[in-house]
């Protein structure tokens, strides 16, 4: 299994949204969004926070295998021998990079269960209330939404989430289709503060086993 | 309540380099290896037994421990590790403990104590243990010390399992 990741700093897909933009970016609006956003809801000064990601990995619990790693700024050695990762450090900075583009074979949407670690710093002023909401889709339809509370983070803290999951039962016509797809399986990440919108990522995610796109 | 909703959110503390990270990590079946201290929190979210658990570790060094109580909402369950061969901060460690147990936001939890390390020589046994930390005096929470050893694993799944079960029996027996 190969994963390829690229950065691209200037995502629009160009698609417009009918549903009128409220001014303040809510949790409850982020929420109810039935696709994936056609452009970032927040600029990136908008996390006035430093909070700064310095590592995500995914693990099969299954066979323990690491599937996916990469740190800030060391990359981490892939510990699994099928891996190969080729990565961009400056990917990680919010600042730099706000896409994510993932490669992964079609034995990725086989996992039964997985784990999804993300480690962040955090800068000198204490955090209040940080929240994730992420959501993932295959074109217009809805795969899974992560809503998790982090809650207070400590003033130039280090801190770890692992999401330990089960992966979401897709109809075999559906995975046949995001193979066939490439990058048509796209998430936004949307970090609160105080229920303020302080960032918004993008990923996008190809199942097709690094053969040409 | 819907079965799928059961929200248990444990709370893991205890001083610092009493193994905190090492027993979340080695329960949820990741490397050990490579551990260094926690300067801030770790989360493991996870099914466990029919149940979504919420696990937090926060750091227990000093300087961190006056941010505790932003981490007492909604406990369940109250970890409370100890390192057994560490006698030296024993005193320390009962201390830190009987405060936890004044606070009011804690006050619906129950409390696991992990007698970490037991398999180091010159550790304290739970006897020891139960005496030199006050746990009899503990009237307030339901509570159970148990030895582990956060590097082999060992009872680890019993205390967690038997935390669990206190929790369920109090929280969800209405449904």
């Amino acid at each position: 299994m190969s994963v390829v990741r690229e950065t691209h700093e200037n995502f629009n897909n160009k698609r417009f949204q009918s549903v009128e933009r409220p001014k303040n970016i809510t949790p409850d609006y982020v929420l109810r969004l039935q696709t994936i956003t056609d452009t970032y809801l927040c600029s990136p000064d908008a996390n006035i926070y430093d909070i700064d990601f310095t590592r995500f990995k995914i693990r099969d619990l299954e066979s323990g295998a690491i599937l996916f790693e990469i740190a800030k700024p060391v990359a981490e050695t892939i510990e699994d021998n099928n891996e190969k990762l080729v990565e961009n450090d400056e990917a990680i900075d919010p600042n730099s990079g706000r896409f994510v583009r993932y490669q992964f074979t079609p034995q990725f949407l086989k996992l039964k269960t997985v784990g999804a670690t993300v480690e962040f710093t955090v800068g000198s002023k204490p955090v209040n209330k940080f929240r994730m909401i992420e959501k993932h889709f295959f074109r217009d339809k809805l795969l899974k939404t992560f809503d998790f509370e982090f809650g207070f983070c400590i003033p130039y803290s280090r801190n770890t989430c692992e999401h330990i999951y089960e992966f979401p039962t897709l109809p075999p016509d559906l995975v046949n289709e995001m193979i066939a797809c490439p990058f048509e399986t796209r998430s936004d990440s949307f970090y609160f503060v105080d229920d303020c919108l302080i960032m918004h990522n993008k990923a996008d995610y190809a199942y097709n086993g690094g053969n040409s796109t | 309540m819907k079965q799928k909703e059961k929200e248990i959110r444990i709370l893991m503390l205890g001083l610092d380099n009493a193994g905190k990270t090492t027993i979340l990590k080695k329960f949820n079946g990741e490397d050990i290896n490579t551990i260094s201290p926690t300067l801030g929190f770790n989360i493991k979210t996870l099914e466990h037994r029919g149940f979504k658990l919420n696990m937090w570790d926060v750091g227990g060094q000093k300087s961190l421990r006056s941010y505790w109580r932003n981490y007492f909402e909604c406990t369940d369950g109250l970890i409370w590790v100890v390192d057994s061969a560490d006698k030296r901060r024993l005193k320390d460690c009962k201390a830190e403990l009987h405060i936890l147990l004044q606070e009011e936001r804690l006050s619906g939890a129950t409390l696991l104590v992990f007698a970490n390390k037991r398999d180091l020589p010159g550790a304290c046994n739970i006897e020891e243990l139960r005496d030199i930390l006050d746990l009899d005096e503990i009237k307030s929470h339901h509570w159970h010390i148990i030895w582990c050893s956060a590097v082999t694993g060992e009872n680890l799944l019993q205390g967690i399992d038997w935390l669990i079960s206190d929790i369920a029996t109090r929280i969800f027996t209405l449904d």
